[in-house]
Formats: C-alpha cells, structure tokens, sequence
C-alpha cells in the first residue's frame, strides 16, 4: 500500500504554486461547520491538528492558508500518480484520492523482493511529483495500511509474512473504527465499547476466542476480530463475480462533460447496486471503464472499506470521470511535476468524448452486514418520486430538478440555497448566525431572482435615496412597478430602510444596498431593494 | 406436513376461494381518499381536507396570499409523510416562507424555469409519481393540456394544486376553489416596524359537496 499524507493539501499546492512554502490547512463542512481535514507539516508544527475548527486552527498558527477541499481535484490529481504506477503493476487499485494498493507478490518476485518493489513505488511516486509518500507491505490490506501510519525516516515498512498479527499485536483499538465504512460513528462506538470492556489493543482482541466475540459483539465484532488476528478481512475468499453483473451503457451522442456522464453513470450505479442487493452480495472493489470516440479505453479500479453504496459509488465514478475529462485547461499541474509524466499525462487524457461507460463489480462479498429496513414505509413512496424526478432530470437537464436548503443571509434571495436532485442536501446548518440588517417578520412567498425594477417616489416625486449612513432623502410616498398588482400605487405604509454594506473589506466586489418594506393599496405587501439610486422589488408578500 | 393434509385444489375450493377474495376486497370509502388540512382552512373544506385524485385552483390578484396558501396545502402533504413537488416558472416560489408554512423541503422537489411548451409534459410526469402537485400555470396554457391533466390526476390519484397566473382562473375542472381575497397587515404603519402578518379573507368554491360557498377568515404570516 502507498500512502501519499495530506494529500488534500497536495493538491491545493499544484492548484497554486504561491502556497508551496505557507502552512496550509484543508477545511471541509462538517457537522458543527468547517472543520480542518487535513494540514501541512508547517500548520502541523505549529499546532494545528485534524478534527478542529477552522476558526481554531486561524487562532493557533498566524499567516494560516485555509483551502476548501475539493475531493474531485484529489481525484483527478492522484490519477497522475495512479498512471505512473501502472509500470509496475497493472493491477492497481485506488482506495480514496492518496491511497493506492496492489497485491505485491507478482510484482515483488520481479523485482527483487518487497524491500526493492518499496523502494520502486518510492522513486515513481517521487517522479510524479510526491516526494513524501509512504509505503507499507503486509498481508491484507488493514494491516498495511496501519504500516504506512509507522513508517520510519526511510519511509518504508515491510511486515514480514506471517509476523502481521504481532504487527497488529501493540496498535489501540480505536484504529478499527476506520474499517466501518460508511460508518464511522459505529465504527468510534464500537472501539469505545471495546476499550471500555478493557480491551485496549488489538492484541487483547486478538487473544480473545473467535466464537466468543462473535457471541458478544456480531459480525462487525467477528469482522474487527478477524483483522486483530491478521487474517483476511473475508470469511469466504472473495470470488469473481459472475460476467452478467457488468453494467454497460452507451452515451449517444458521446459525452464531452463531467455531469453528462456522471448522470448516466449514476443510473448505471443504481441498477448495479440494486441487482446486487437482489443477490444478497455487496461490491467492495469496481473497475470504472470508459471508451472515447476514437476508440481509447480507460479502466481503473476503486476499492471501498466495507462495501460500496450506490452514491459512494457514484462519487467515485465521478472523480474518475473527472480525471479523464479534464482538458489542458483544467487539468492541475504543479511545479513539482516533472516534464515527463506531463506528457504521459496527456497521452492518457481522454482526446474525445466519452462514448461507453462501463462498472464491473471486481470482487463481491456477501452481504452478511447490511440490512434493509424491514418495513417499507416510505420507501415506496420514495422509489416512486424518485423515479419521476430523474426522468424530469433526463428531459430538462440536471439543475432543473432540485430542493431547497434554507440557510442564512441578509436578503430572502440569499437565504435559499438549491441543491440538484440526488445530490446531497447537506443540511448540517451551523448554529444560527446573527445577520445585521436581516430583514424581520415573516418570509415573503414570492421571491425574484432577479429583483423587478421599480420607482421608489417621496412625495414630490422625486425617487427616495439612502444615504451612506442609512438614513433616507425622505419617506416614501408612491412605488410603482410592473410586478405589483395593478402596477402599485400610493404607498400605504412602509418600514425600514435597512442598509446593508456587504463586503465593505474588498474594494471590487463591495455592494451598498437598502431594502424597504412597503405596504401598497389594496393591501399589497413587498420588498424593495435601493442599489445605485435604483429601486427594484426583490420580494412580494403573497 | 404431508400432502393428505392440504385441501384439495378441486373446483369447489376454487369457487369459495374466490367467493372469500370477492368479500375481502379493499372497498375505500371517499373519505379515507382525503388529505387531511391543518385547522384553520381545514375548516372551509368539505371533509376537512382535499381529495385525491381531482385539482384544486388556488387563485388570486397577486398580493392576496394564494401562494402562502397553496404553502398551507403543500405542508398538509408533506406531514403526512407524502410528497408534493412544485412546477416554478419564473423561479420565483420563496422556499423559506414554504418552509415556515410547515412544508418539509426534503420531501417537495420544485421543477424550476420550465418553459411554457414543455409545462403540460412536467406536469403530468410529476402527477405520474408524486402525490400533490402544485403548479403555477401559464397564460397560454391550452385547454386541451388542462383537461388532460385533470383526467391524469384523477387516473393517478394525486392532486393537483393549480396556481393561475394573478387575475386569471384555471381553465379546466376544479373540486375546488379557493379564493383568497387578501387583509390588513398587521404591524404595518409610517415607520412602526416591520410587519408581523395578516388576516386574509377566503373563499373556497367549487363542485359537489363544495358548491356551497364558504367564506372564513385565516390568519397567515407571508
């Protein structure tokens, strides 16, 4: 297994050359807002760690460069260094962007023994432009993962065959809860449970008889058992899966962009999936293949800790589609990638467009651990929705079908954010922030996306301005605007203005506005922007 | 258990099979096809909610509060664990005063900036899988489309909410009516603050049981 640490941040650092030297850290949203997900050895040495707020992580380290994470970016950057290890092996399997794995007794018998392969996979890996990776050989890949984690200077750790278990013997049990997948809360649950019964390491766990803990814990305690002792992380070897399982389609006319293909991929995903659960299997390895126009054909494979579920694989379609397509023009290279494996790079791009996508489950499992909800409930309805919500998504493109996550903002334009059908909602909402000037009372039912211009008068007739200070030329007396019924009138009653000086620190993007709350005749309520000196109803009481 | 055991699968037990099966059949009562309303307006409809299967108009002058009642509907949908989706187009449906209404966003999909010569297809797939529709309708829908939507949600067992253009009415069969006729917003005043709501005037007409007007006052904030 290799191990490529920080690779979030990596890939910041190809995208801007300027950050090469700065500490940086990578932020990504998570439940309690953003949280710092991975950080460079400068930010490291100064304090910042994994898991802690952004605000925190500014706090600990002056001069910090804090960069959203972007796992397509990952994905589509590690396919260079994926591409460089195919001389070495053909089988090369990604883990998630950073990590790669293959099985090593082919290769190491050809060159020499695994001391030679490591030191191999360290020279390819320096010459695409990761000088820090770390290699770590040993049966099964739990326990050579956990060899990358304890590698020395040298960056290279071979566990002799046969010695894993006494490897295994020292690590805390917390390092299990990484191999729940899809879940990690259990995954952390079920570690602390475990250290709470006194088991601290995994090779208290391993002395543990095998029935006993299956008795105790379940499969997923029988599952942790198996990895403590160092065998195989199946209890059945796990077979090629049956021919029929591939799932191919045909993209007519070929696909040139990520999301045309992501969308057919994702119909694809979903009926993989779902022929699989029929079976009773679960997929935890599948080659994405994908043939180009002029008859180009790109496999790689992915591997996922504890099977694959339709949307992690579905994400992992994406990436990859992503690292084919990216043109000239968006693909990320970096000062440290050498001239050479640029021009493999372009070599390998995808030169057209993508004309069959193809998802070959390579390895399945049975499916002992996951189990559906037993009463269908709202699945029908769901399945029912969802089925005509993607057939409206393959008639008026991807964005035309969404749901709306209601956040935070000033304006009530602002405060809806939409989130494309079948994408996650992402509703973790940071605690409610207060918004000065936000406008109070209810929320207007009809909004304009693109505020309705308007004539704001006072009483002379002359249009109401807001001066810098937010106070007002004069009340307002008329509005008129197409958008009103009967095209508004004599001004009933009003309230406001609220002034909003937005991004007042940047020069070019700073915009000055006031909104107005007026009542119109016949009891017509709206929302009125003054930008400019120009009036525009934003929002309509309805 | 041996074979002697079973019955035997003569013609006689075939017949009283299915004479139990005719008995068992599931016989829905009109009332058991009812989406249940929330009080306020619950009240003004026959039944206390909106039948499935036949279209609601929900109508309006622009500023009179159609669309925070139609809010009112599509939330009476959406607590009862069912889905209701929207047809926006002009994308201007404000989805935090749906949100406020009671609507559980997760479960109402908006189809937004459909044009008007694809708005009869959007329509009818989205009656085809989800059970209220609301759907604001453009001035130069044809008269064919509507009745054919009306039949499609009728064979679908949906509901279909239809929002007019302001001023307009829909063109096709309605059950129902509902009219909102606007009030007096309360807190509004020369510079007094903001205002805090309104009482609106409903009206909600229609066939059969609903012929009989009915007029209630119903408050609304948005």
């Amino acid at each position: 297994m290799c191990w490529c640490p920080a690779w979030a941040v990596s890939t910041a650092r190809r995208a801007d050359a300027s950050l090469v030297q700065a500490p940086v850290a990578v932020v990504e949203r998570g439940t309690r807002g953003p949280v710092v997900c991975a950080v460079s050895r400068q930010a490291r040495a100064e304090g910042v760690t994994i898991g802690i707020r952004r605000r925190e992580a500014e706090a600990r380290c002056a001069g910090l460069v804090v960069v959203d994470r972007d796992p397509a970016a990952e994905a589509r950057v590690f396919e260079t260094v994926a591409r460089a290890m195919e001389p070495i092996t053909p089988t090369v399997v990604l883990e998630r962007p950073g990590v790669l794995s293959f099985p090593t007794r082919g290769p190491s018998r050809y060159f020499g023994g695994d001391d030679q392969l490591a030191a191999r996979v360290l020279a390819v890996a320096e010459a695409a432009g990761v000088p820090d990776a770390r290699v770590g050989i040993a049966d099964g890949a739990f326990a050579a993962r956990l060899a990358t984690r304890s590698t020395g200077p040298e960056r290279v750790l071979v566990v002799a065959p046969g010695a894993t278990a006494t490897f295994l013997a020292p690590w805390p049990v917390v390092v299990l809860g990484q191999t729940f997948g899809d879940r990690p809360d259990e995954g952390a649950a079920f570690a602390d449970l475990l250290a709470r019964l006194g088991l601290r390491t995994l090779g208290d766990l391993a002395a543990l008889p095998a029935p006993a803990v299956l008795g105790r814990f379940g499969l997923d305690g029988a599952h942790a058992h198996r990895l403590a002792c160092g065998r195989s992380e199946h209890t059945a070897p796990p077979a090629p899966p049956p021919p029929d399982l591939v799932e191919t389609c045909e993209l007519e006319p070929p696909a040139t962009r990520v999301d045309e293909a992501a969308f057919a991929a994702k119909a694809l995903a979903d009926h993989l999936i779902a022929r699989l659960d029929a079976l009773g299997l679960a997929c935890d390895r599948v080659v994405v293949e994908a043939e180009t126009e002029h008859g180009e054909r790109h496999a790689r494979c992915w591997r996922h800790e504890g099977g694959l579920t339709a949307s992690a694989l579905v994400a992992r379609v994406r990436w990859q589609l992503d690292a084919w397509l990216a043109d000239g023009a968006t693909s990320v290279r970096g000062p440290g990638i050498p001239a050479r494996s640029e021009c493999d790079h372009d070599e390998d791009q995808a030169t057209s467009g993508l004309t069959l996508l193809r998802l070959a489950p390579d390895r399945v499992v049975p499916a002992t651990t996951r189990q559906l909800g037993f009463w269908g409930g709202d699945a029908a309805a769901h399945d029912r929705a969802a089925r005509v919500l993607a057939r409206l998504q393959g008639m008026l493109g991807h964005d035309a079908v969404a749901t709306a996550v209601v956040g935070g903002g000033r304006a009530p334009s602002e405060r809806v954010r939409w989130v494309p059908w079948g994408e996650p909602r992402d509703e973790a909402q940071p605690a409610p922030a207060p918004w000065p000037g936000a406008i109070p009372g209810p929320a207007p039912a009809r909004v304009h996306p693109d505020p309705v211009p308007a004539e704001l008068l006072d009483e002379h007739g002359a249009p109401v301005h807001v001066s810098g200070r937010g106070e007002a030329s004069a009340p307002p007396a008329v509005l008129r605007c197409p958008a009103l019924p009967g095209g508004g009138g004599a001004v009933v009653a009003w309230a406001g203005p609220w002034p909003h000086d937005l991004r007042w620190w940047a020069r070019a993007t700073r915009r000055r506005r006031a909104f107005w709350q007026v009542v119109v005749h016949d009891d017509a309520a709206c929302l009125v922007v003054v930008e400019g000196g120009r009036a525009a109803v934003e929002a309509i009481y309805d | 258990m041996t074979a002697a055991a079973l019955p035997r699968r003569d013609e006689a037990a075939r017949a009283r099979l299915r004479e139990v099966a005719g008995r068992a059949q599931p016989l829905t009562l009109a009332r058991e096809r009812l989406l249940p309303v929330a009080e306020p307006l619950g009240e003004l409809l026959p039944g206390g909610g909106l039948r499935r299967g036949t279209v609601v108009s929900v109508e309006g002058t622009g500023a009179t509060g159609a669309t925070s009642l139609a809010w009112t509907l599509a939330a009476a949908a959406t607590d009862t664990g069912e889905w209701a989706a929207a047809v926006d187009l002009h994308g201007t449906l404000g989805m935090e005063a749906a949100a406020a209404a009671g609507v559980a966003l997760e479960r109402f999909p908006v189809v937004r900036n459909v044009t008007s010569d694809r708005w009869a297809t959007v329509v009818a797939a989205l009656l085809d899988g989800i059970t209220m529709v609301l759907a604001e309708v453009p001035c130069q829908a044809r008269v064919g489309d509507v009745r054919r939507l009306v039949a499609r949600a009728r064979e679908r067992d949906a509901v279909l909410v239809a929002l007019p253009a302001p001023g307009a009415t829909w063109a096709g069969d309605a059950a129902l009516r509902i009219t909102s006729e606007g009030g007096t917003w309360a807190g509004a005043s020369h510079d007094a603050g903001p205002i805090t709501g309104r009482v609106v005037r409903v009206r909600v007409g229609g066939r059969g049981e609903a012929a009989r007007h009915r007029v209630g006052a119903l408050a609304l904030t948005g």
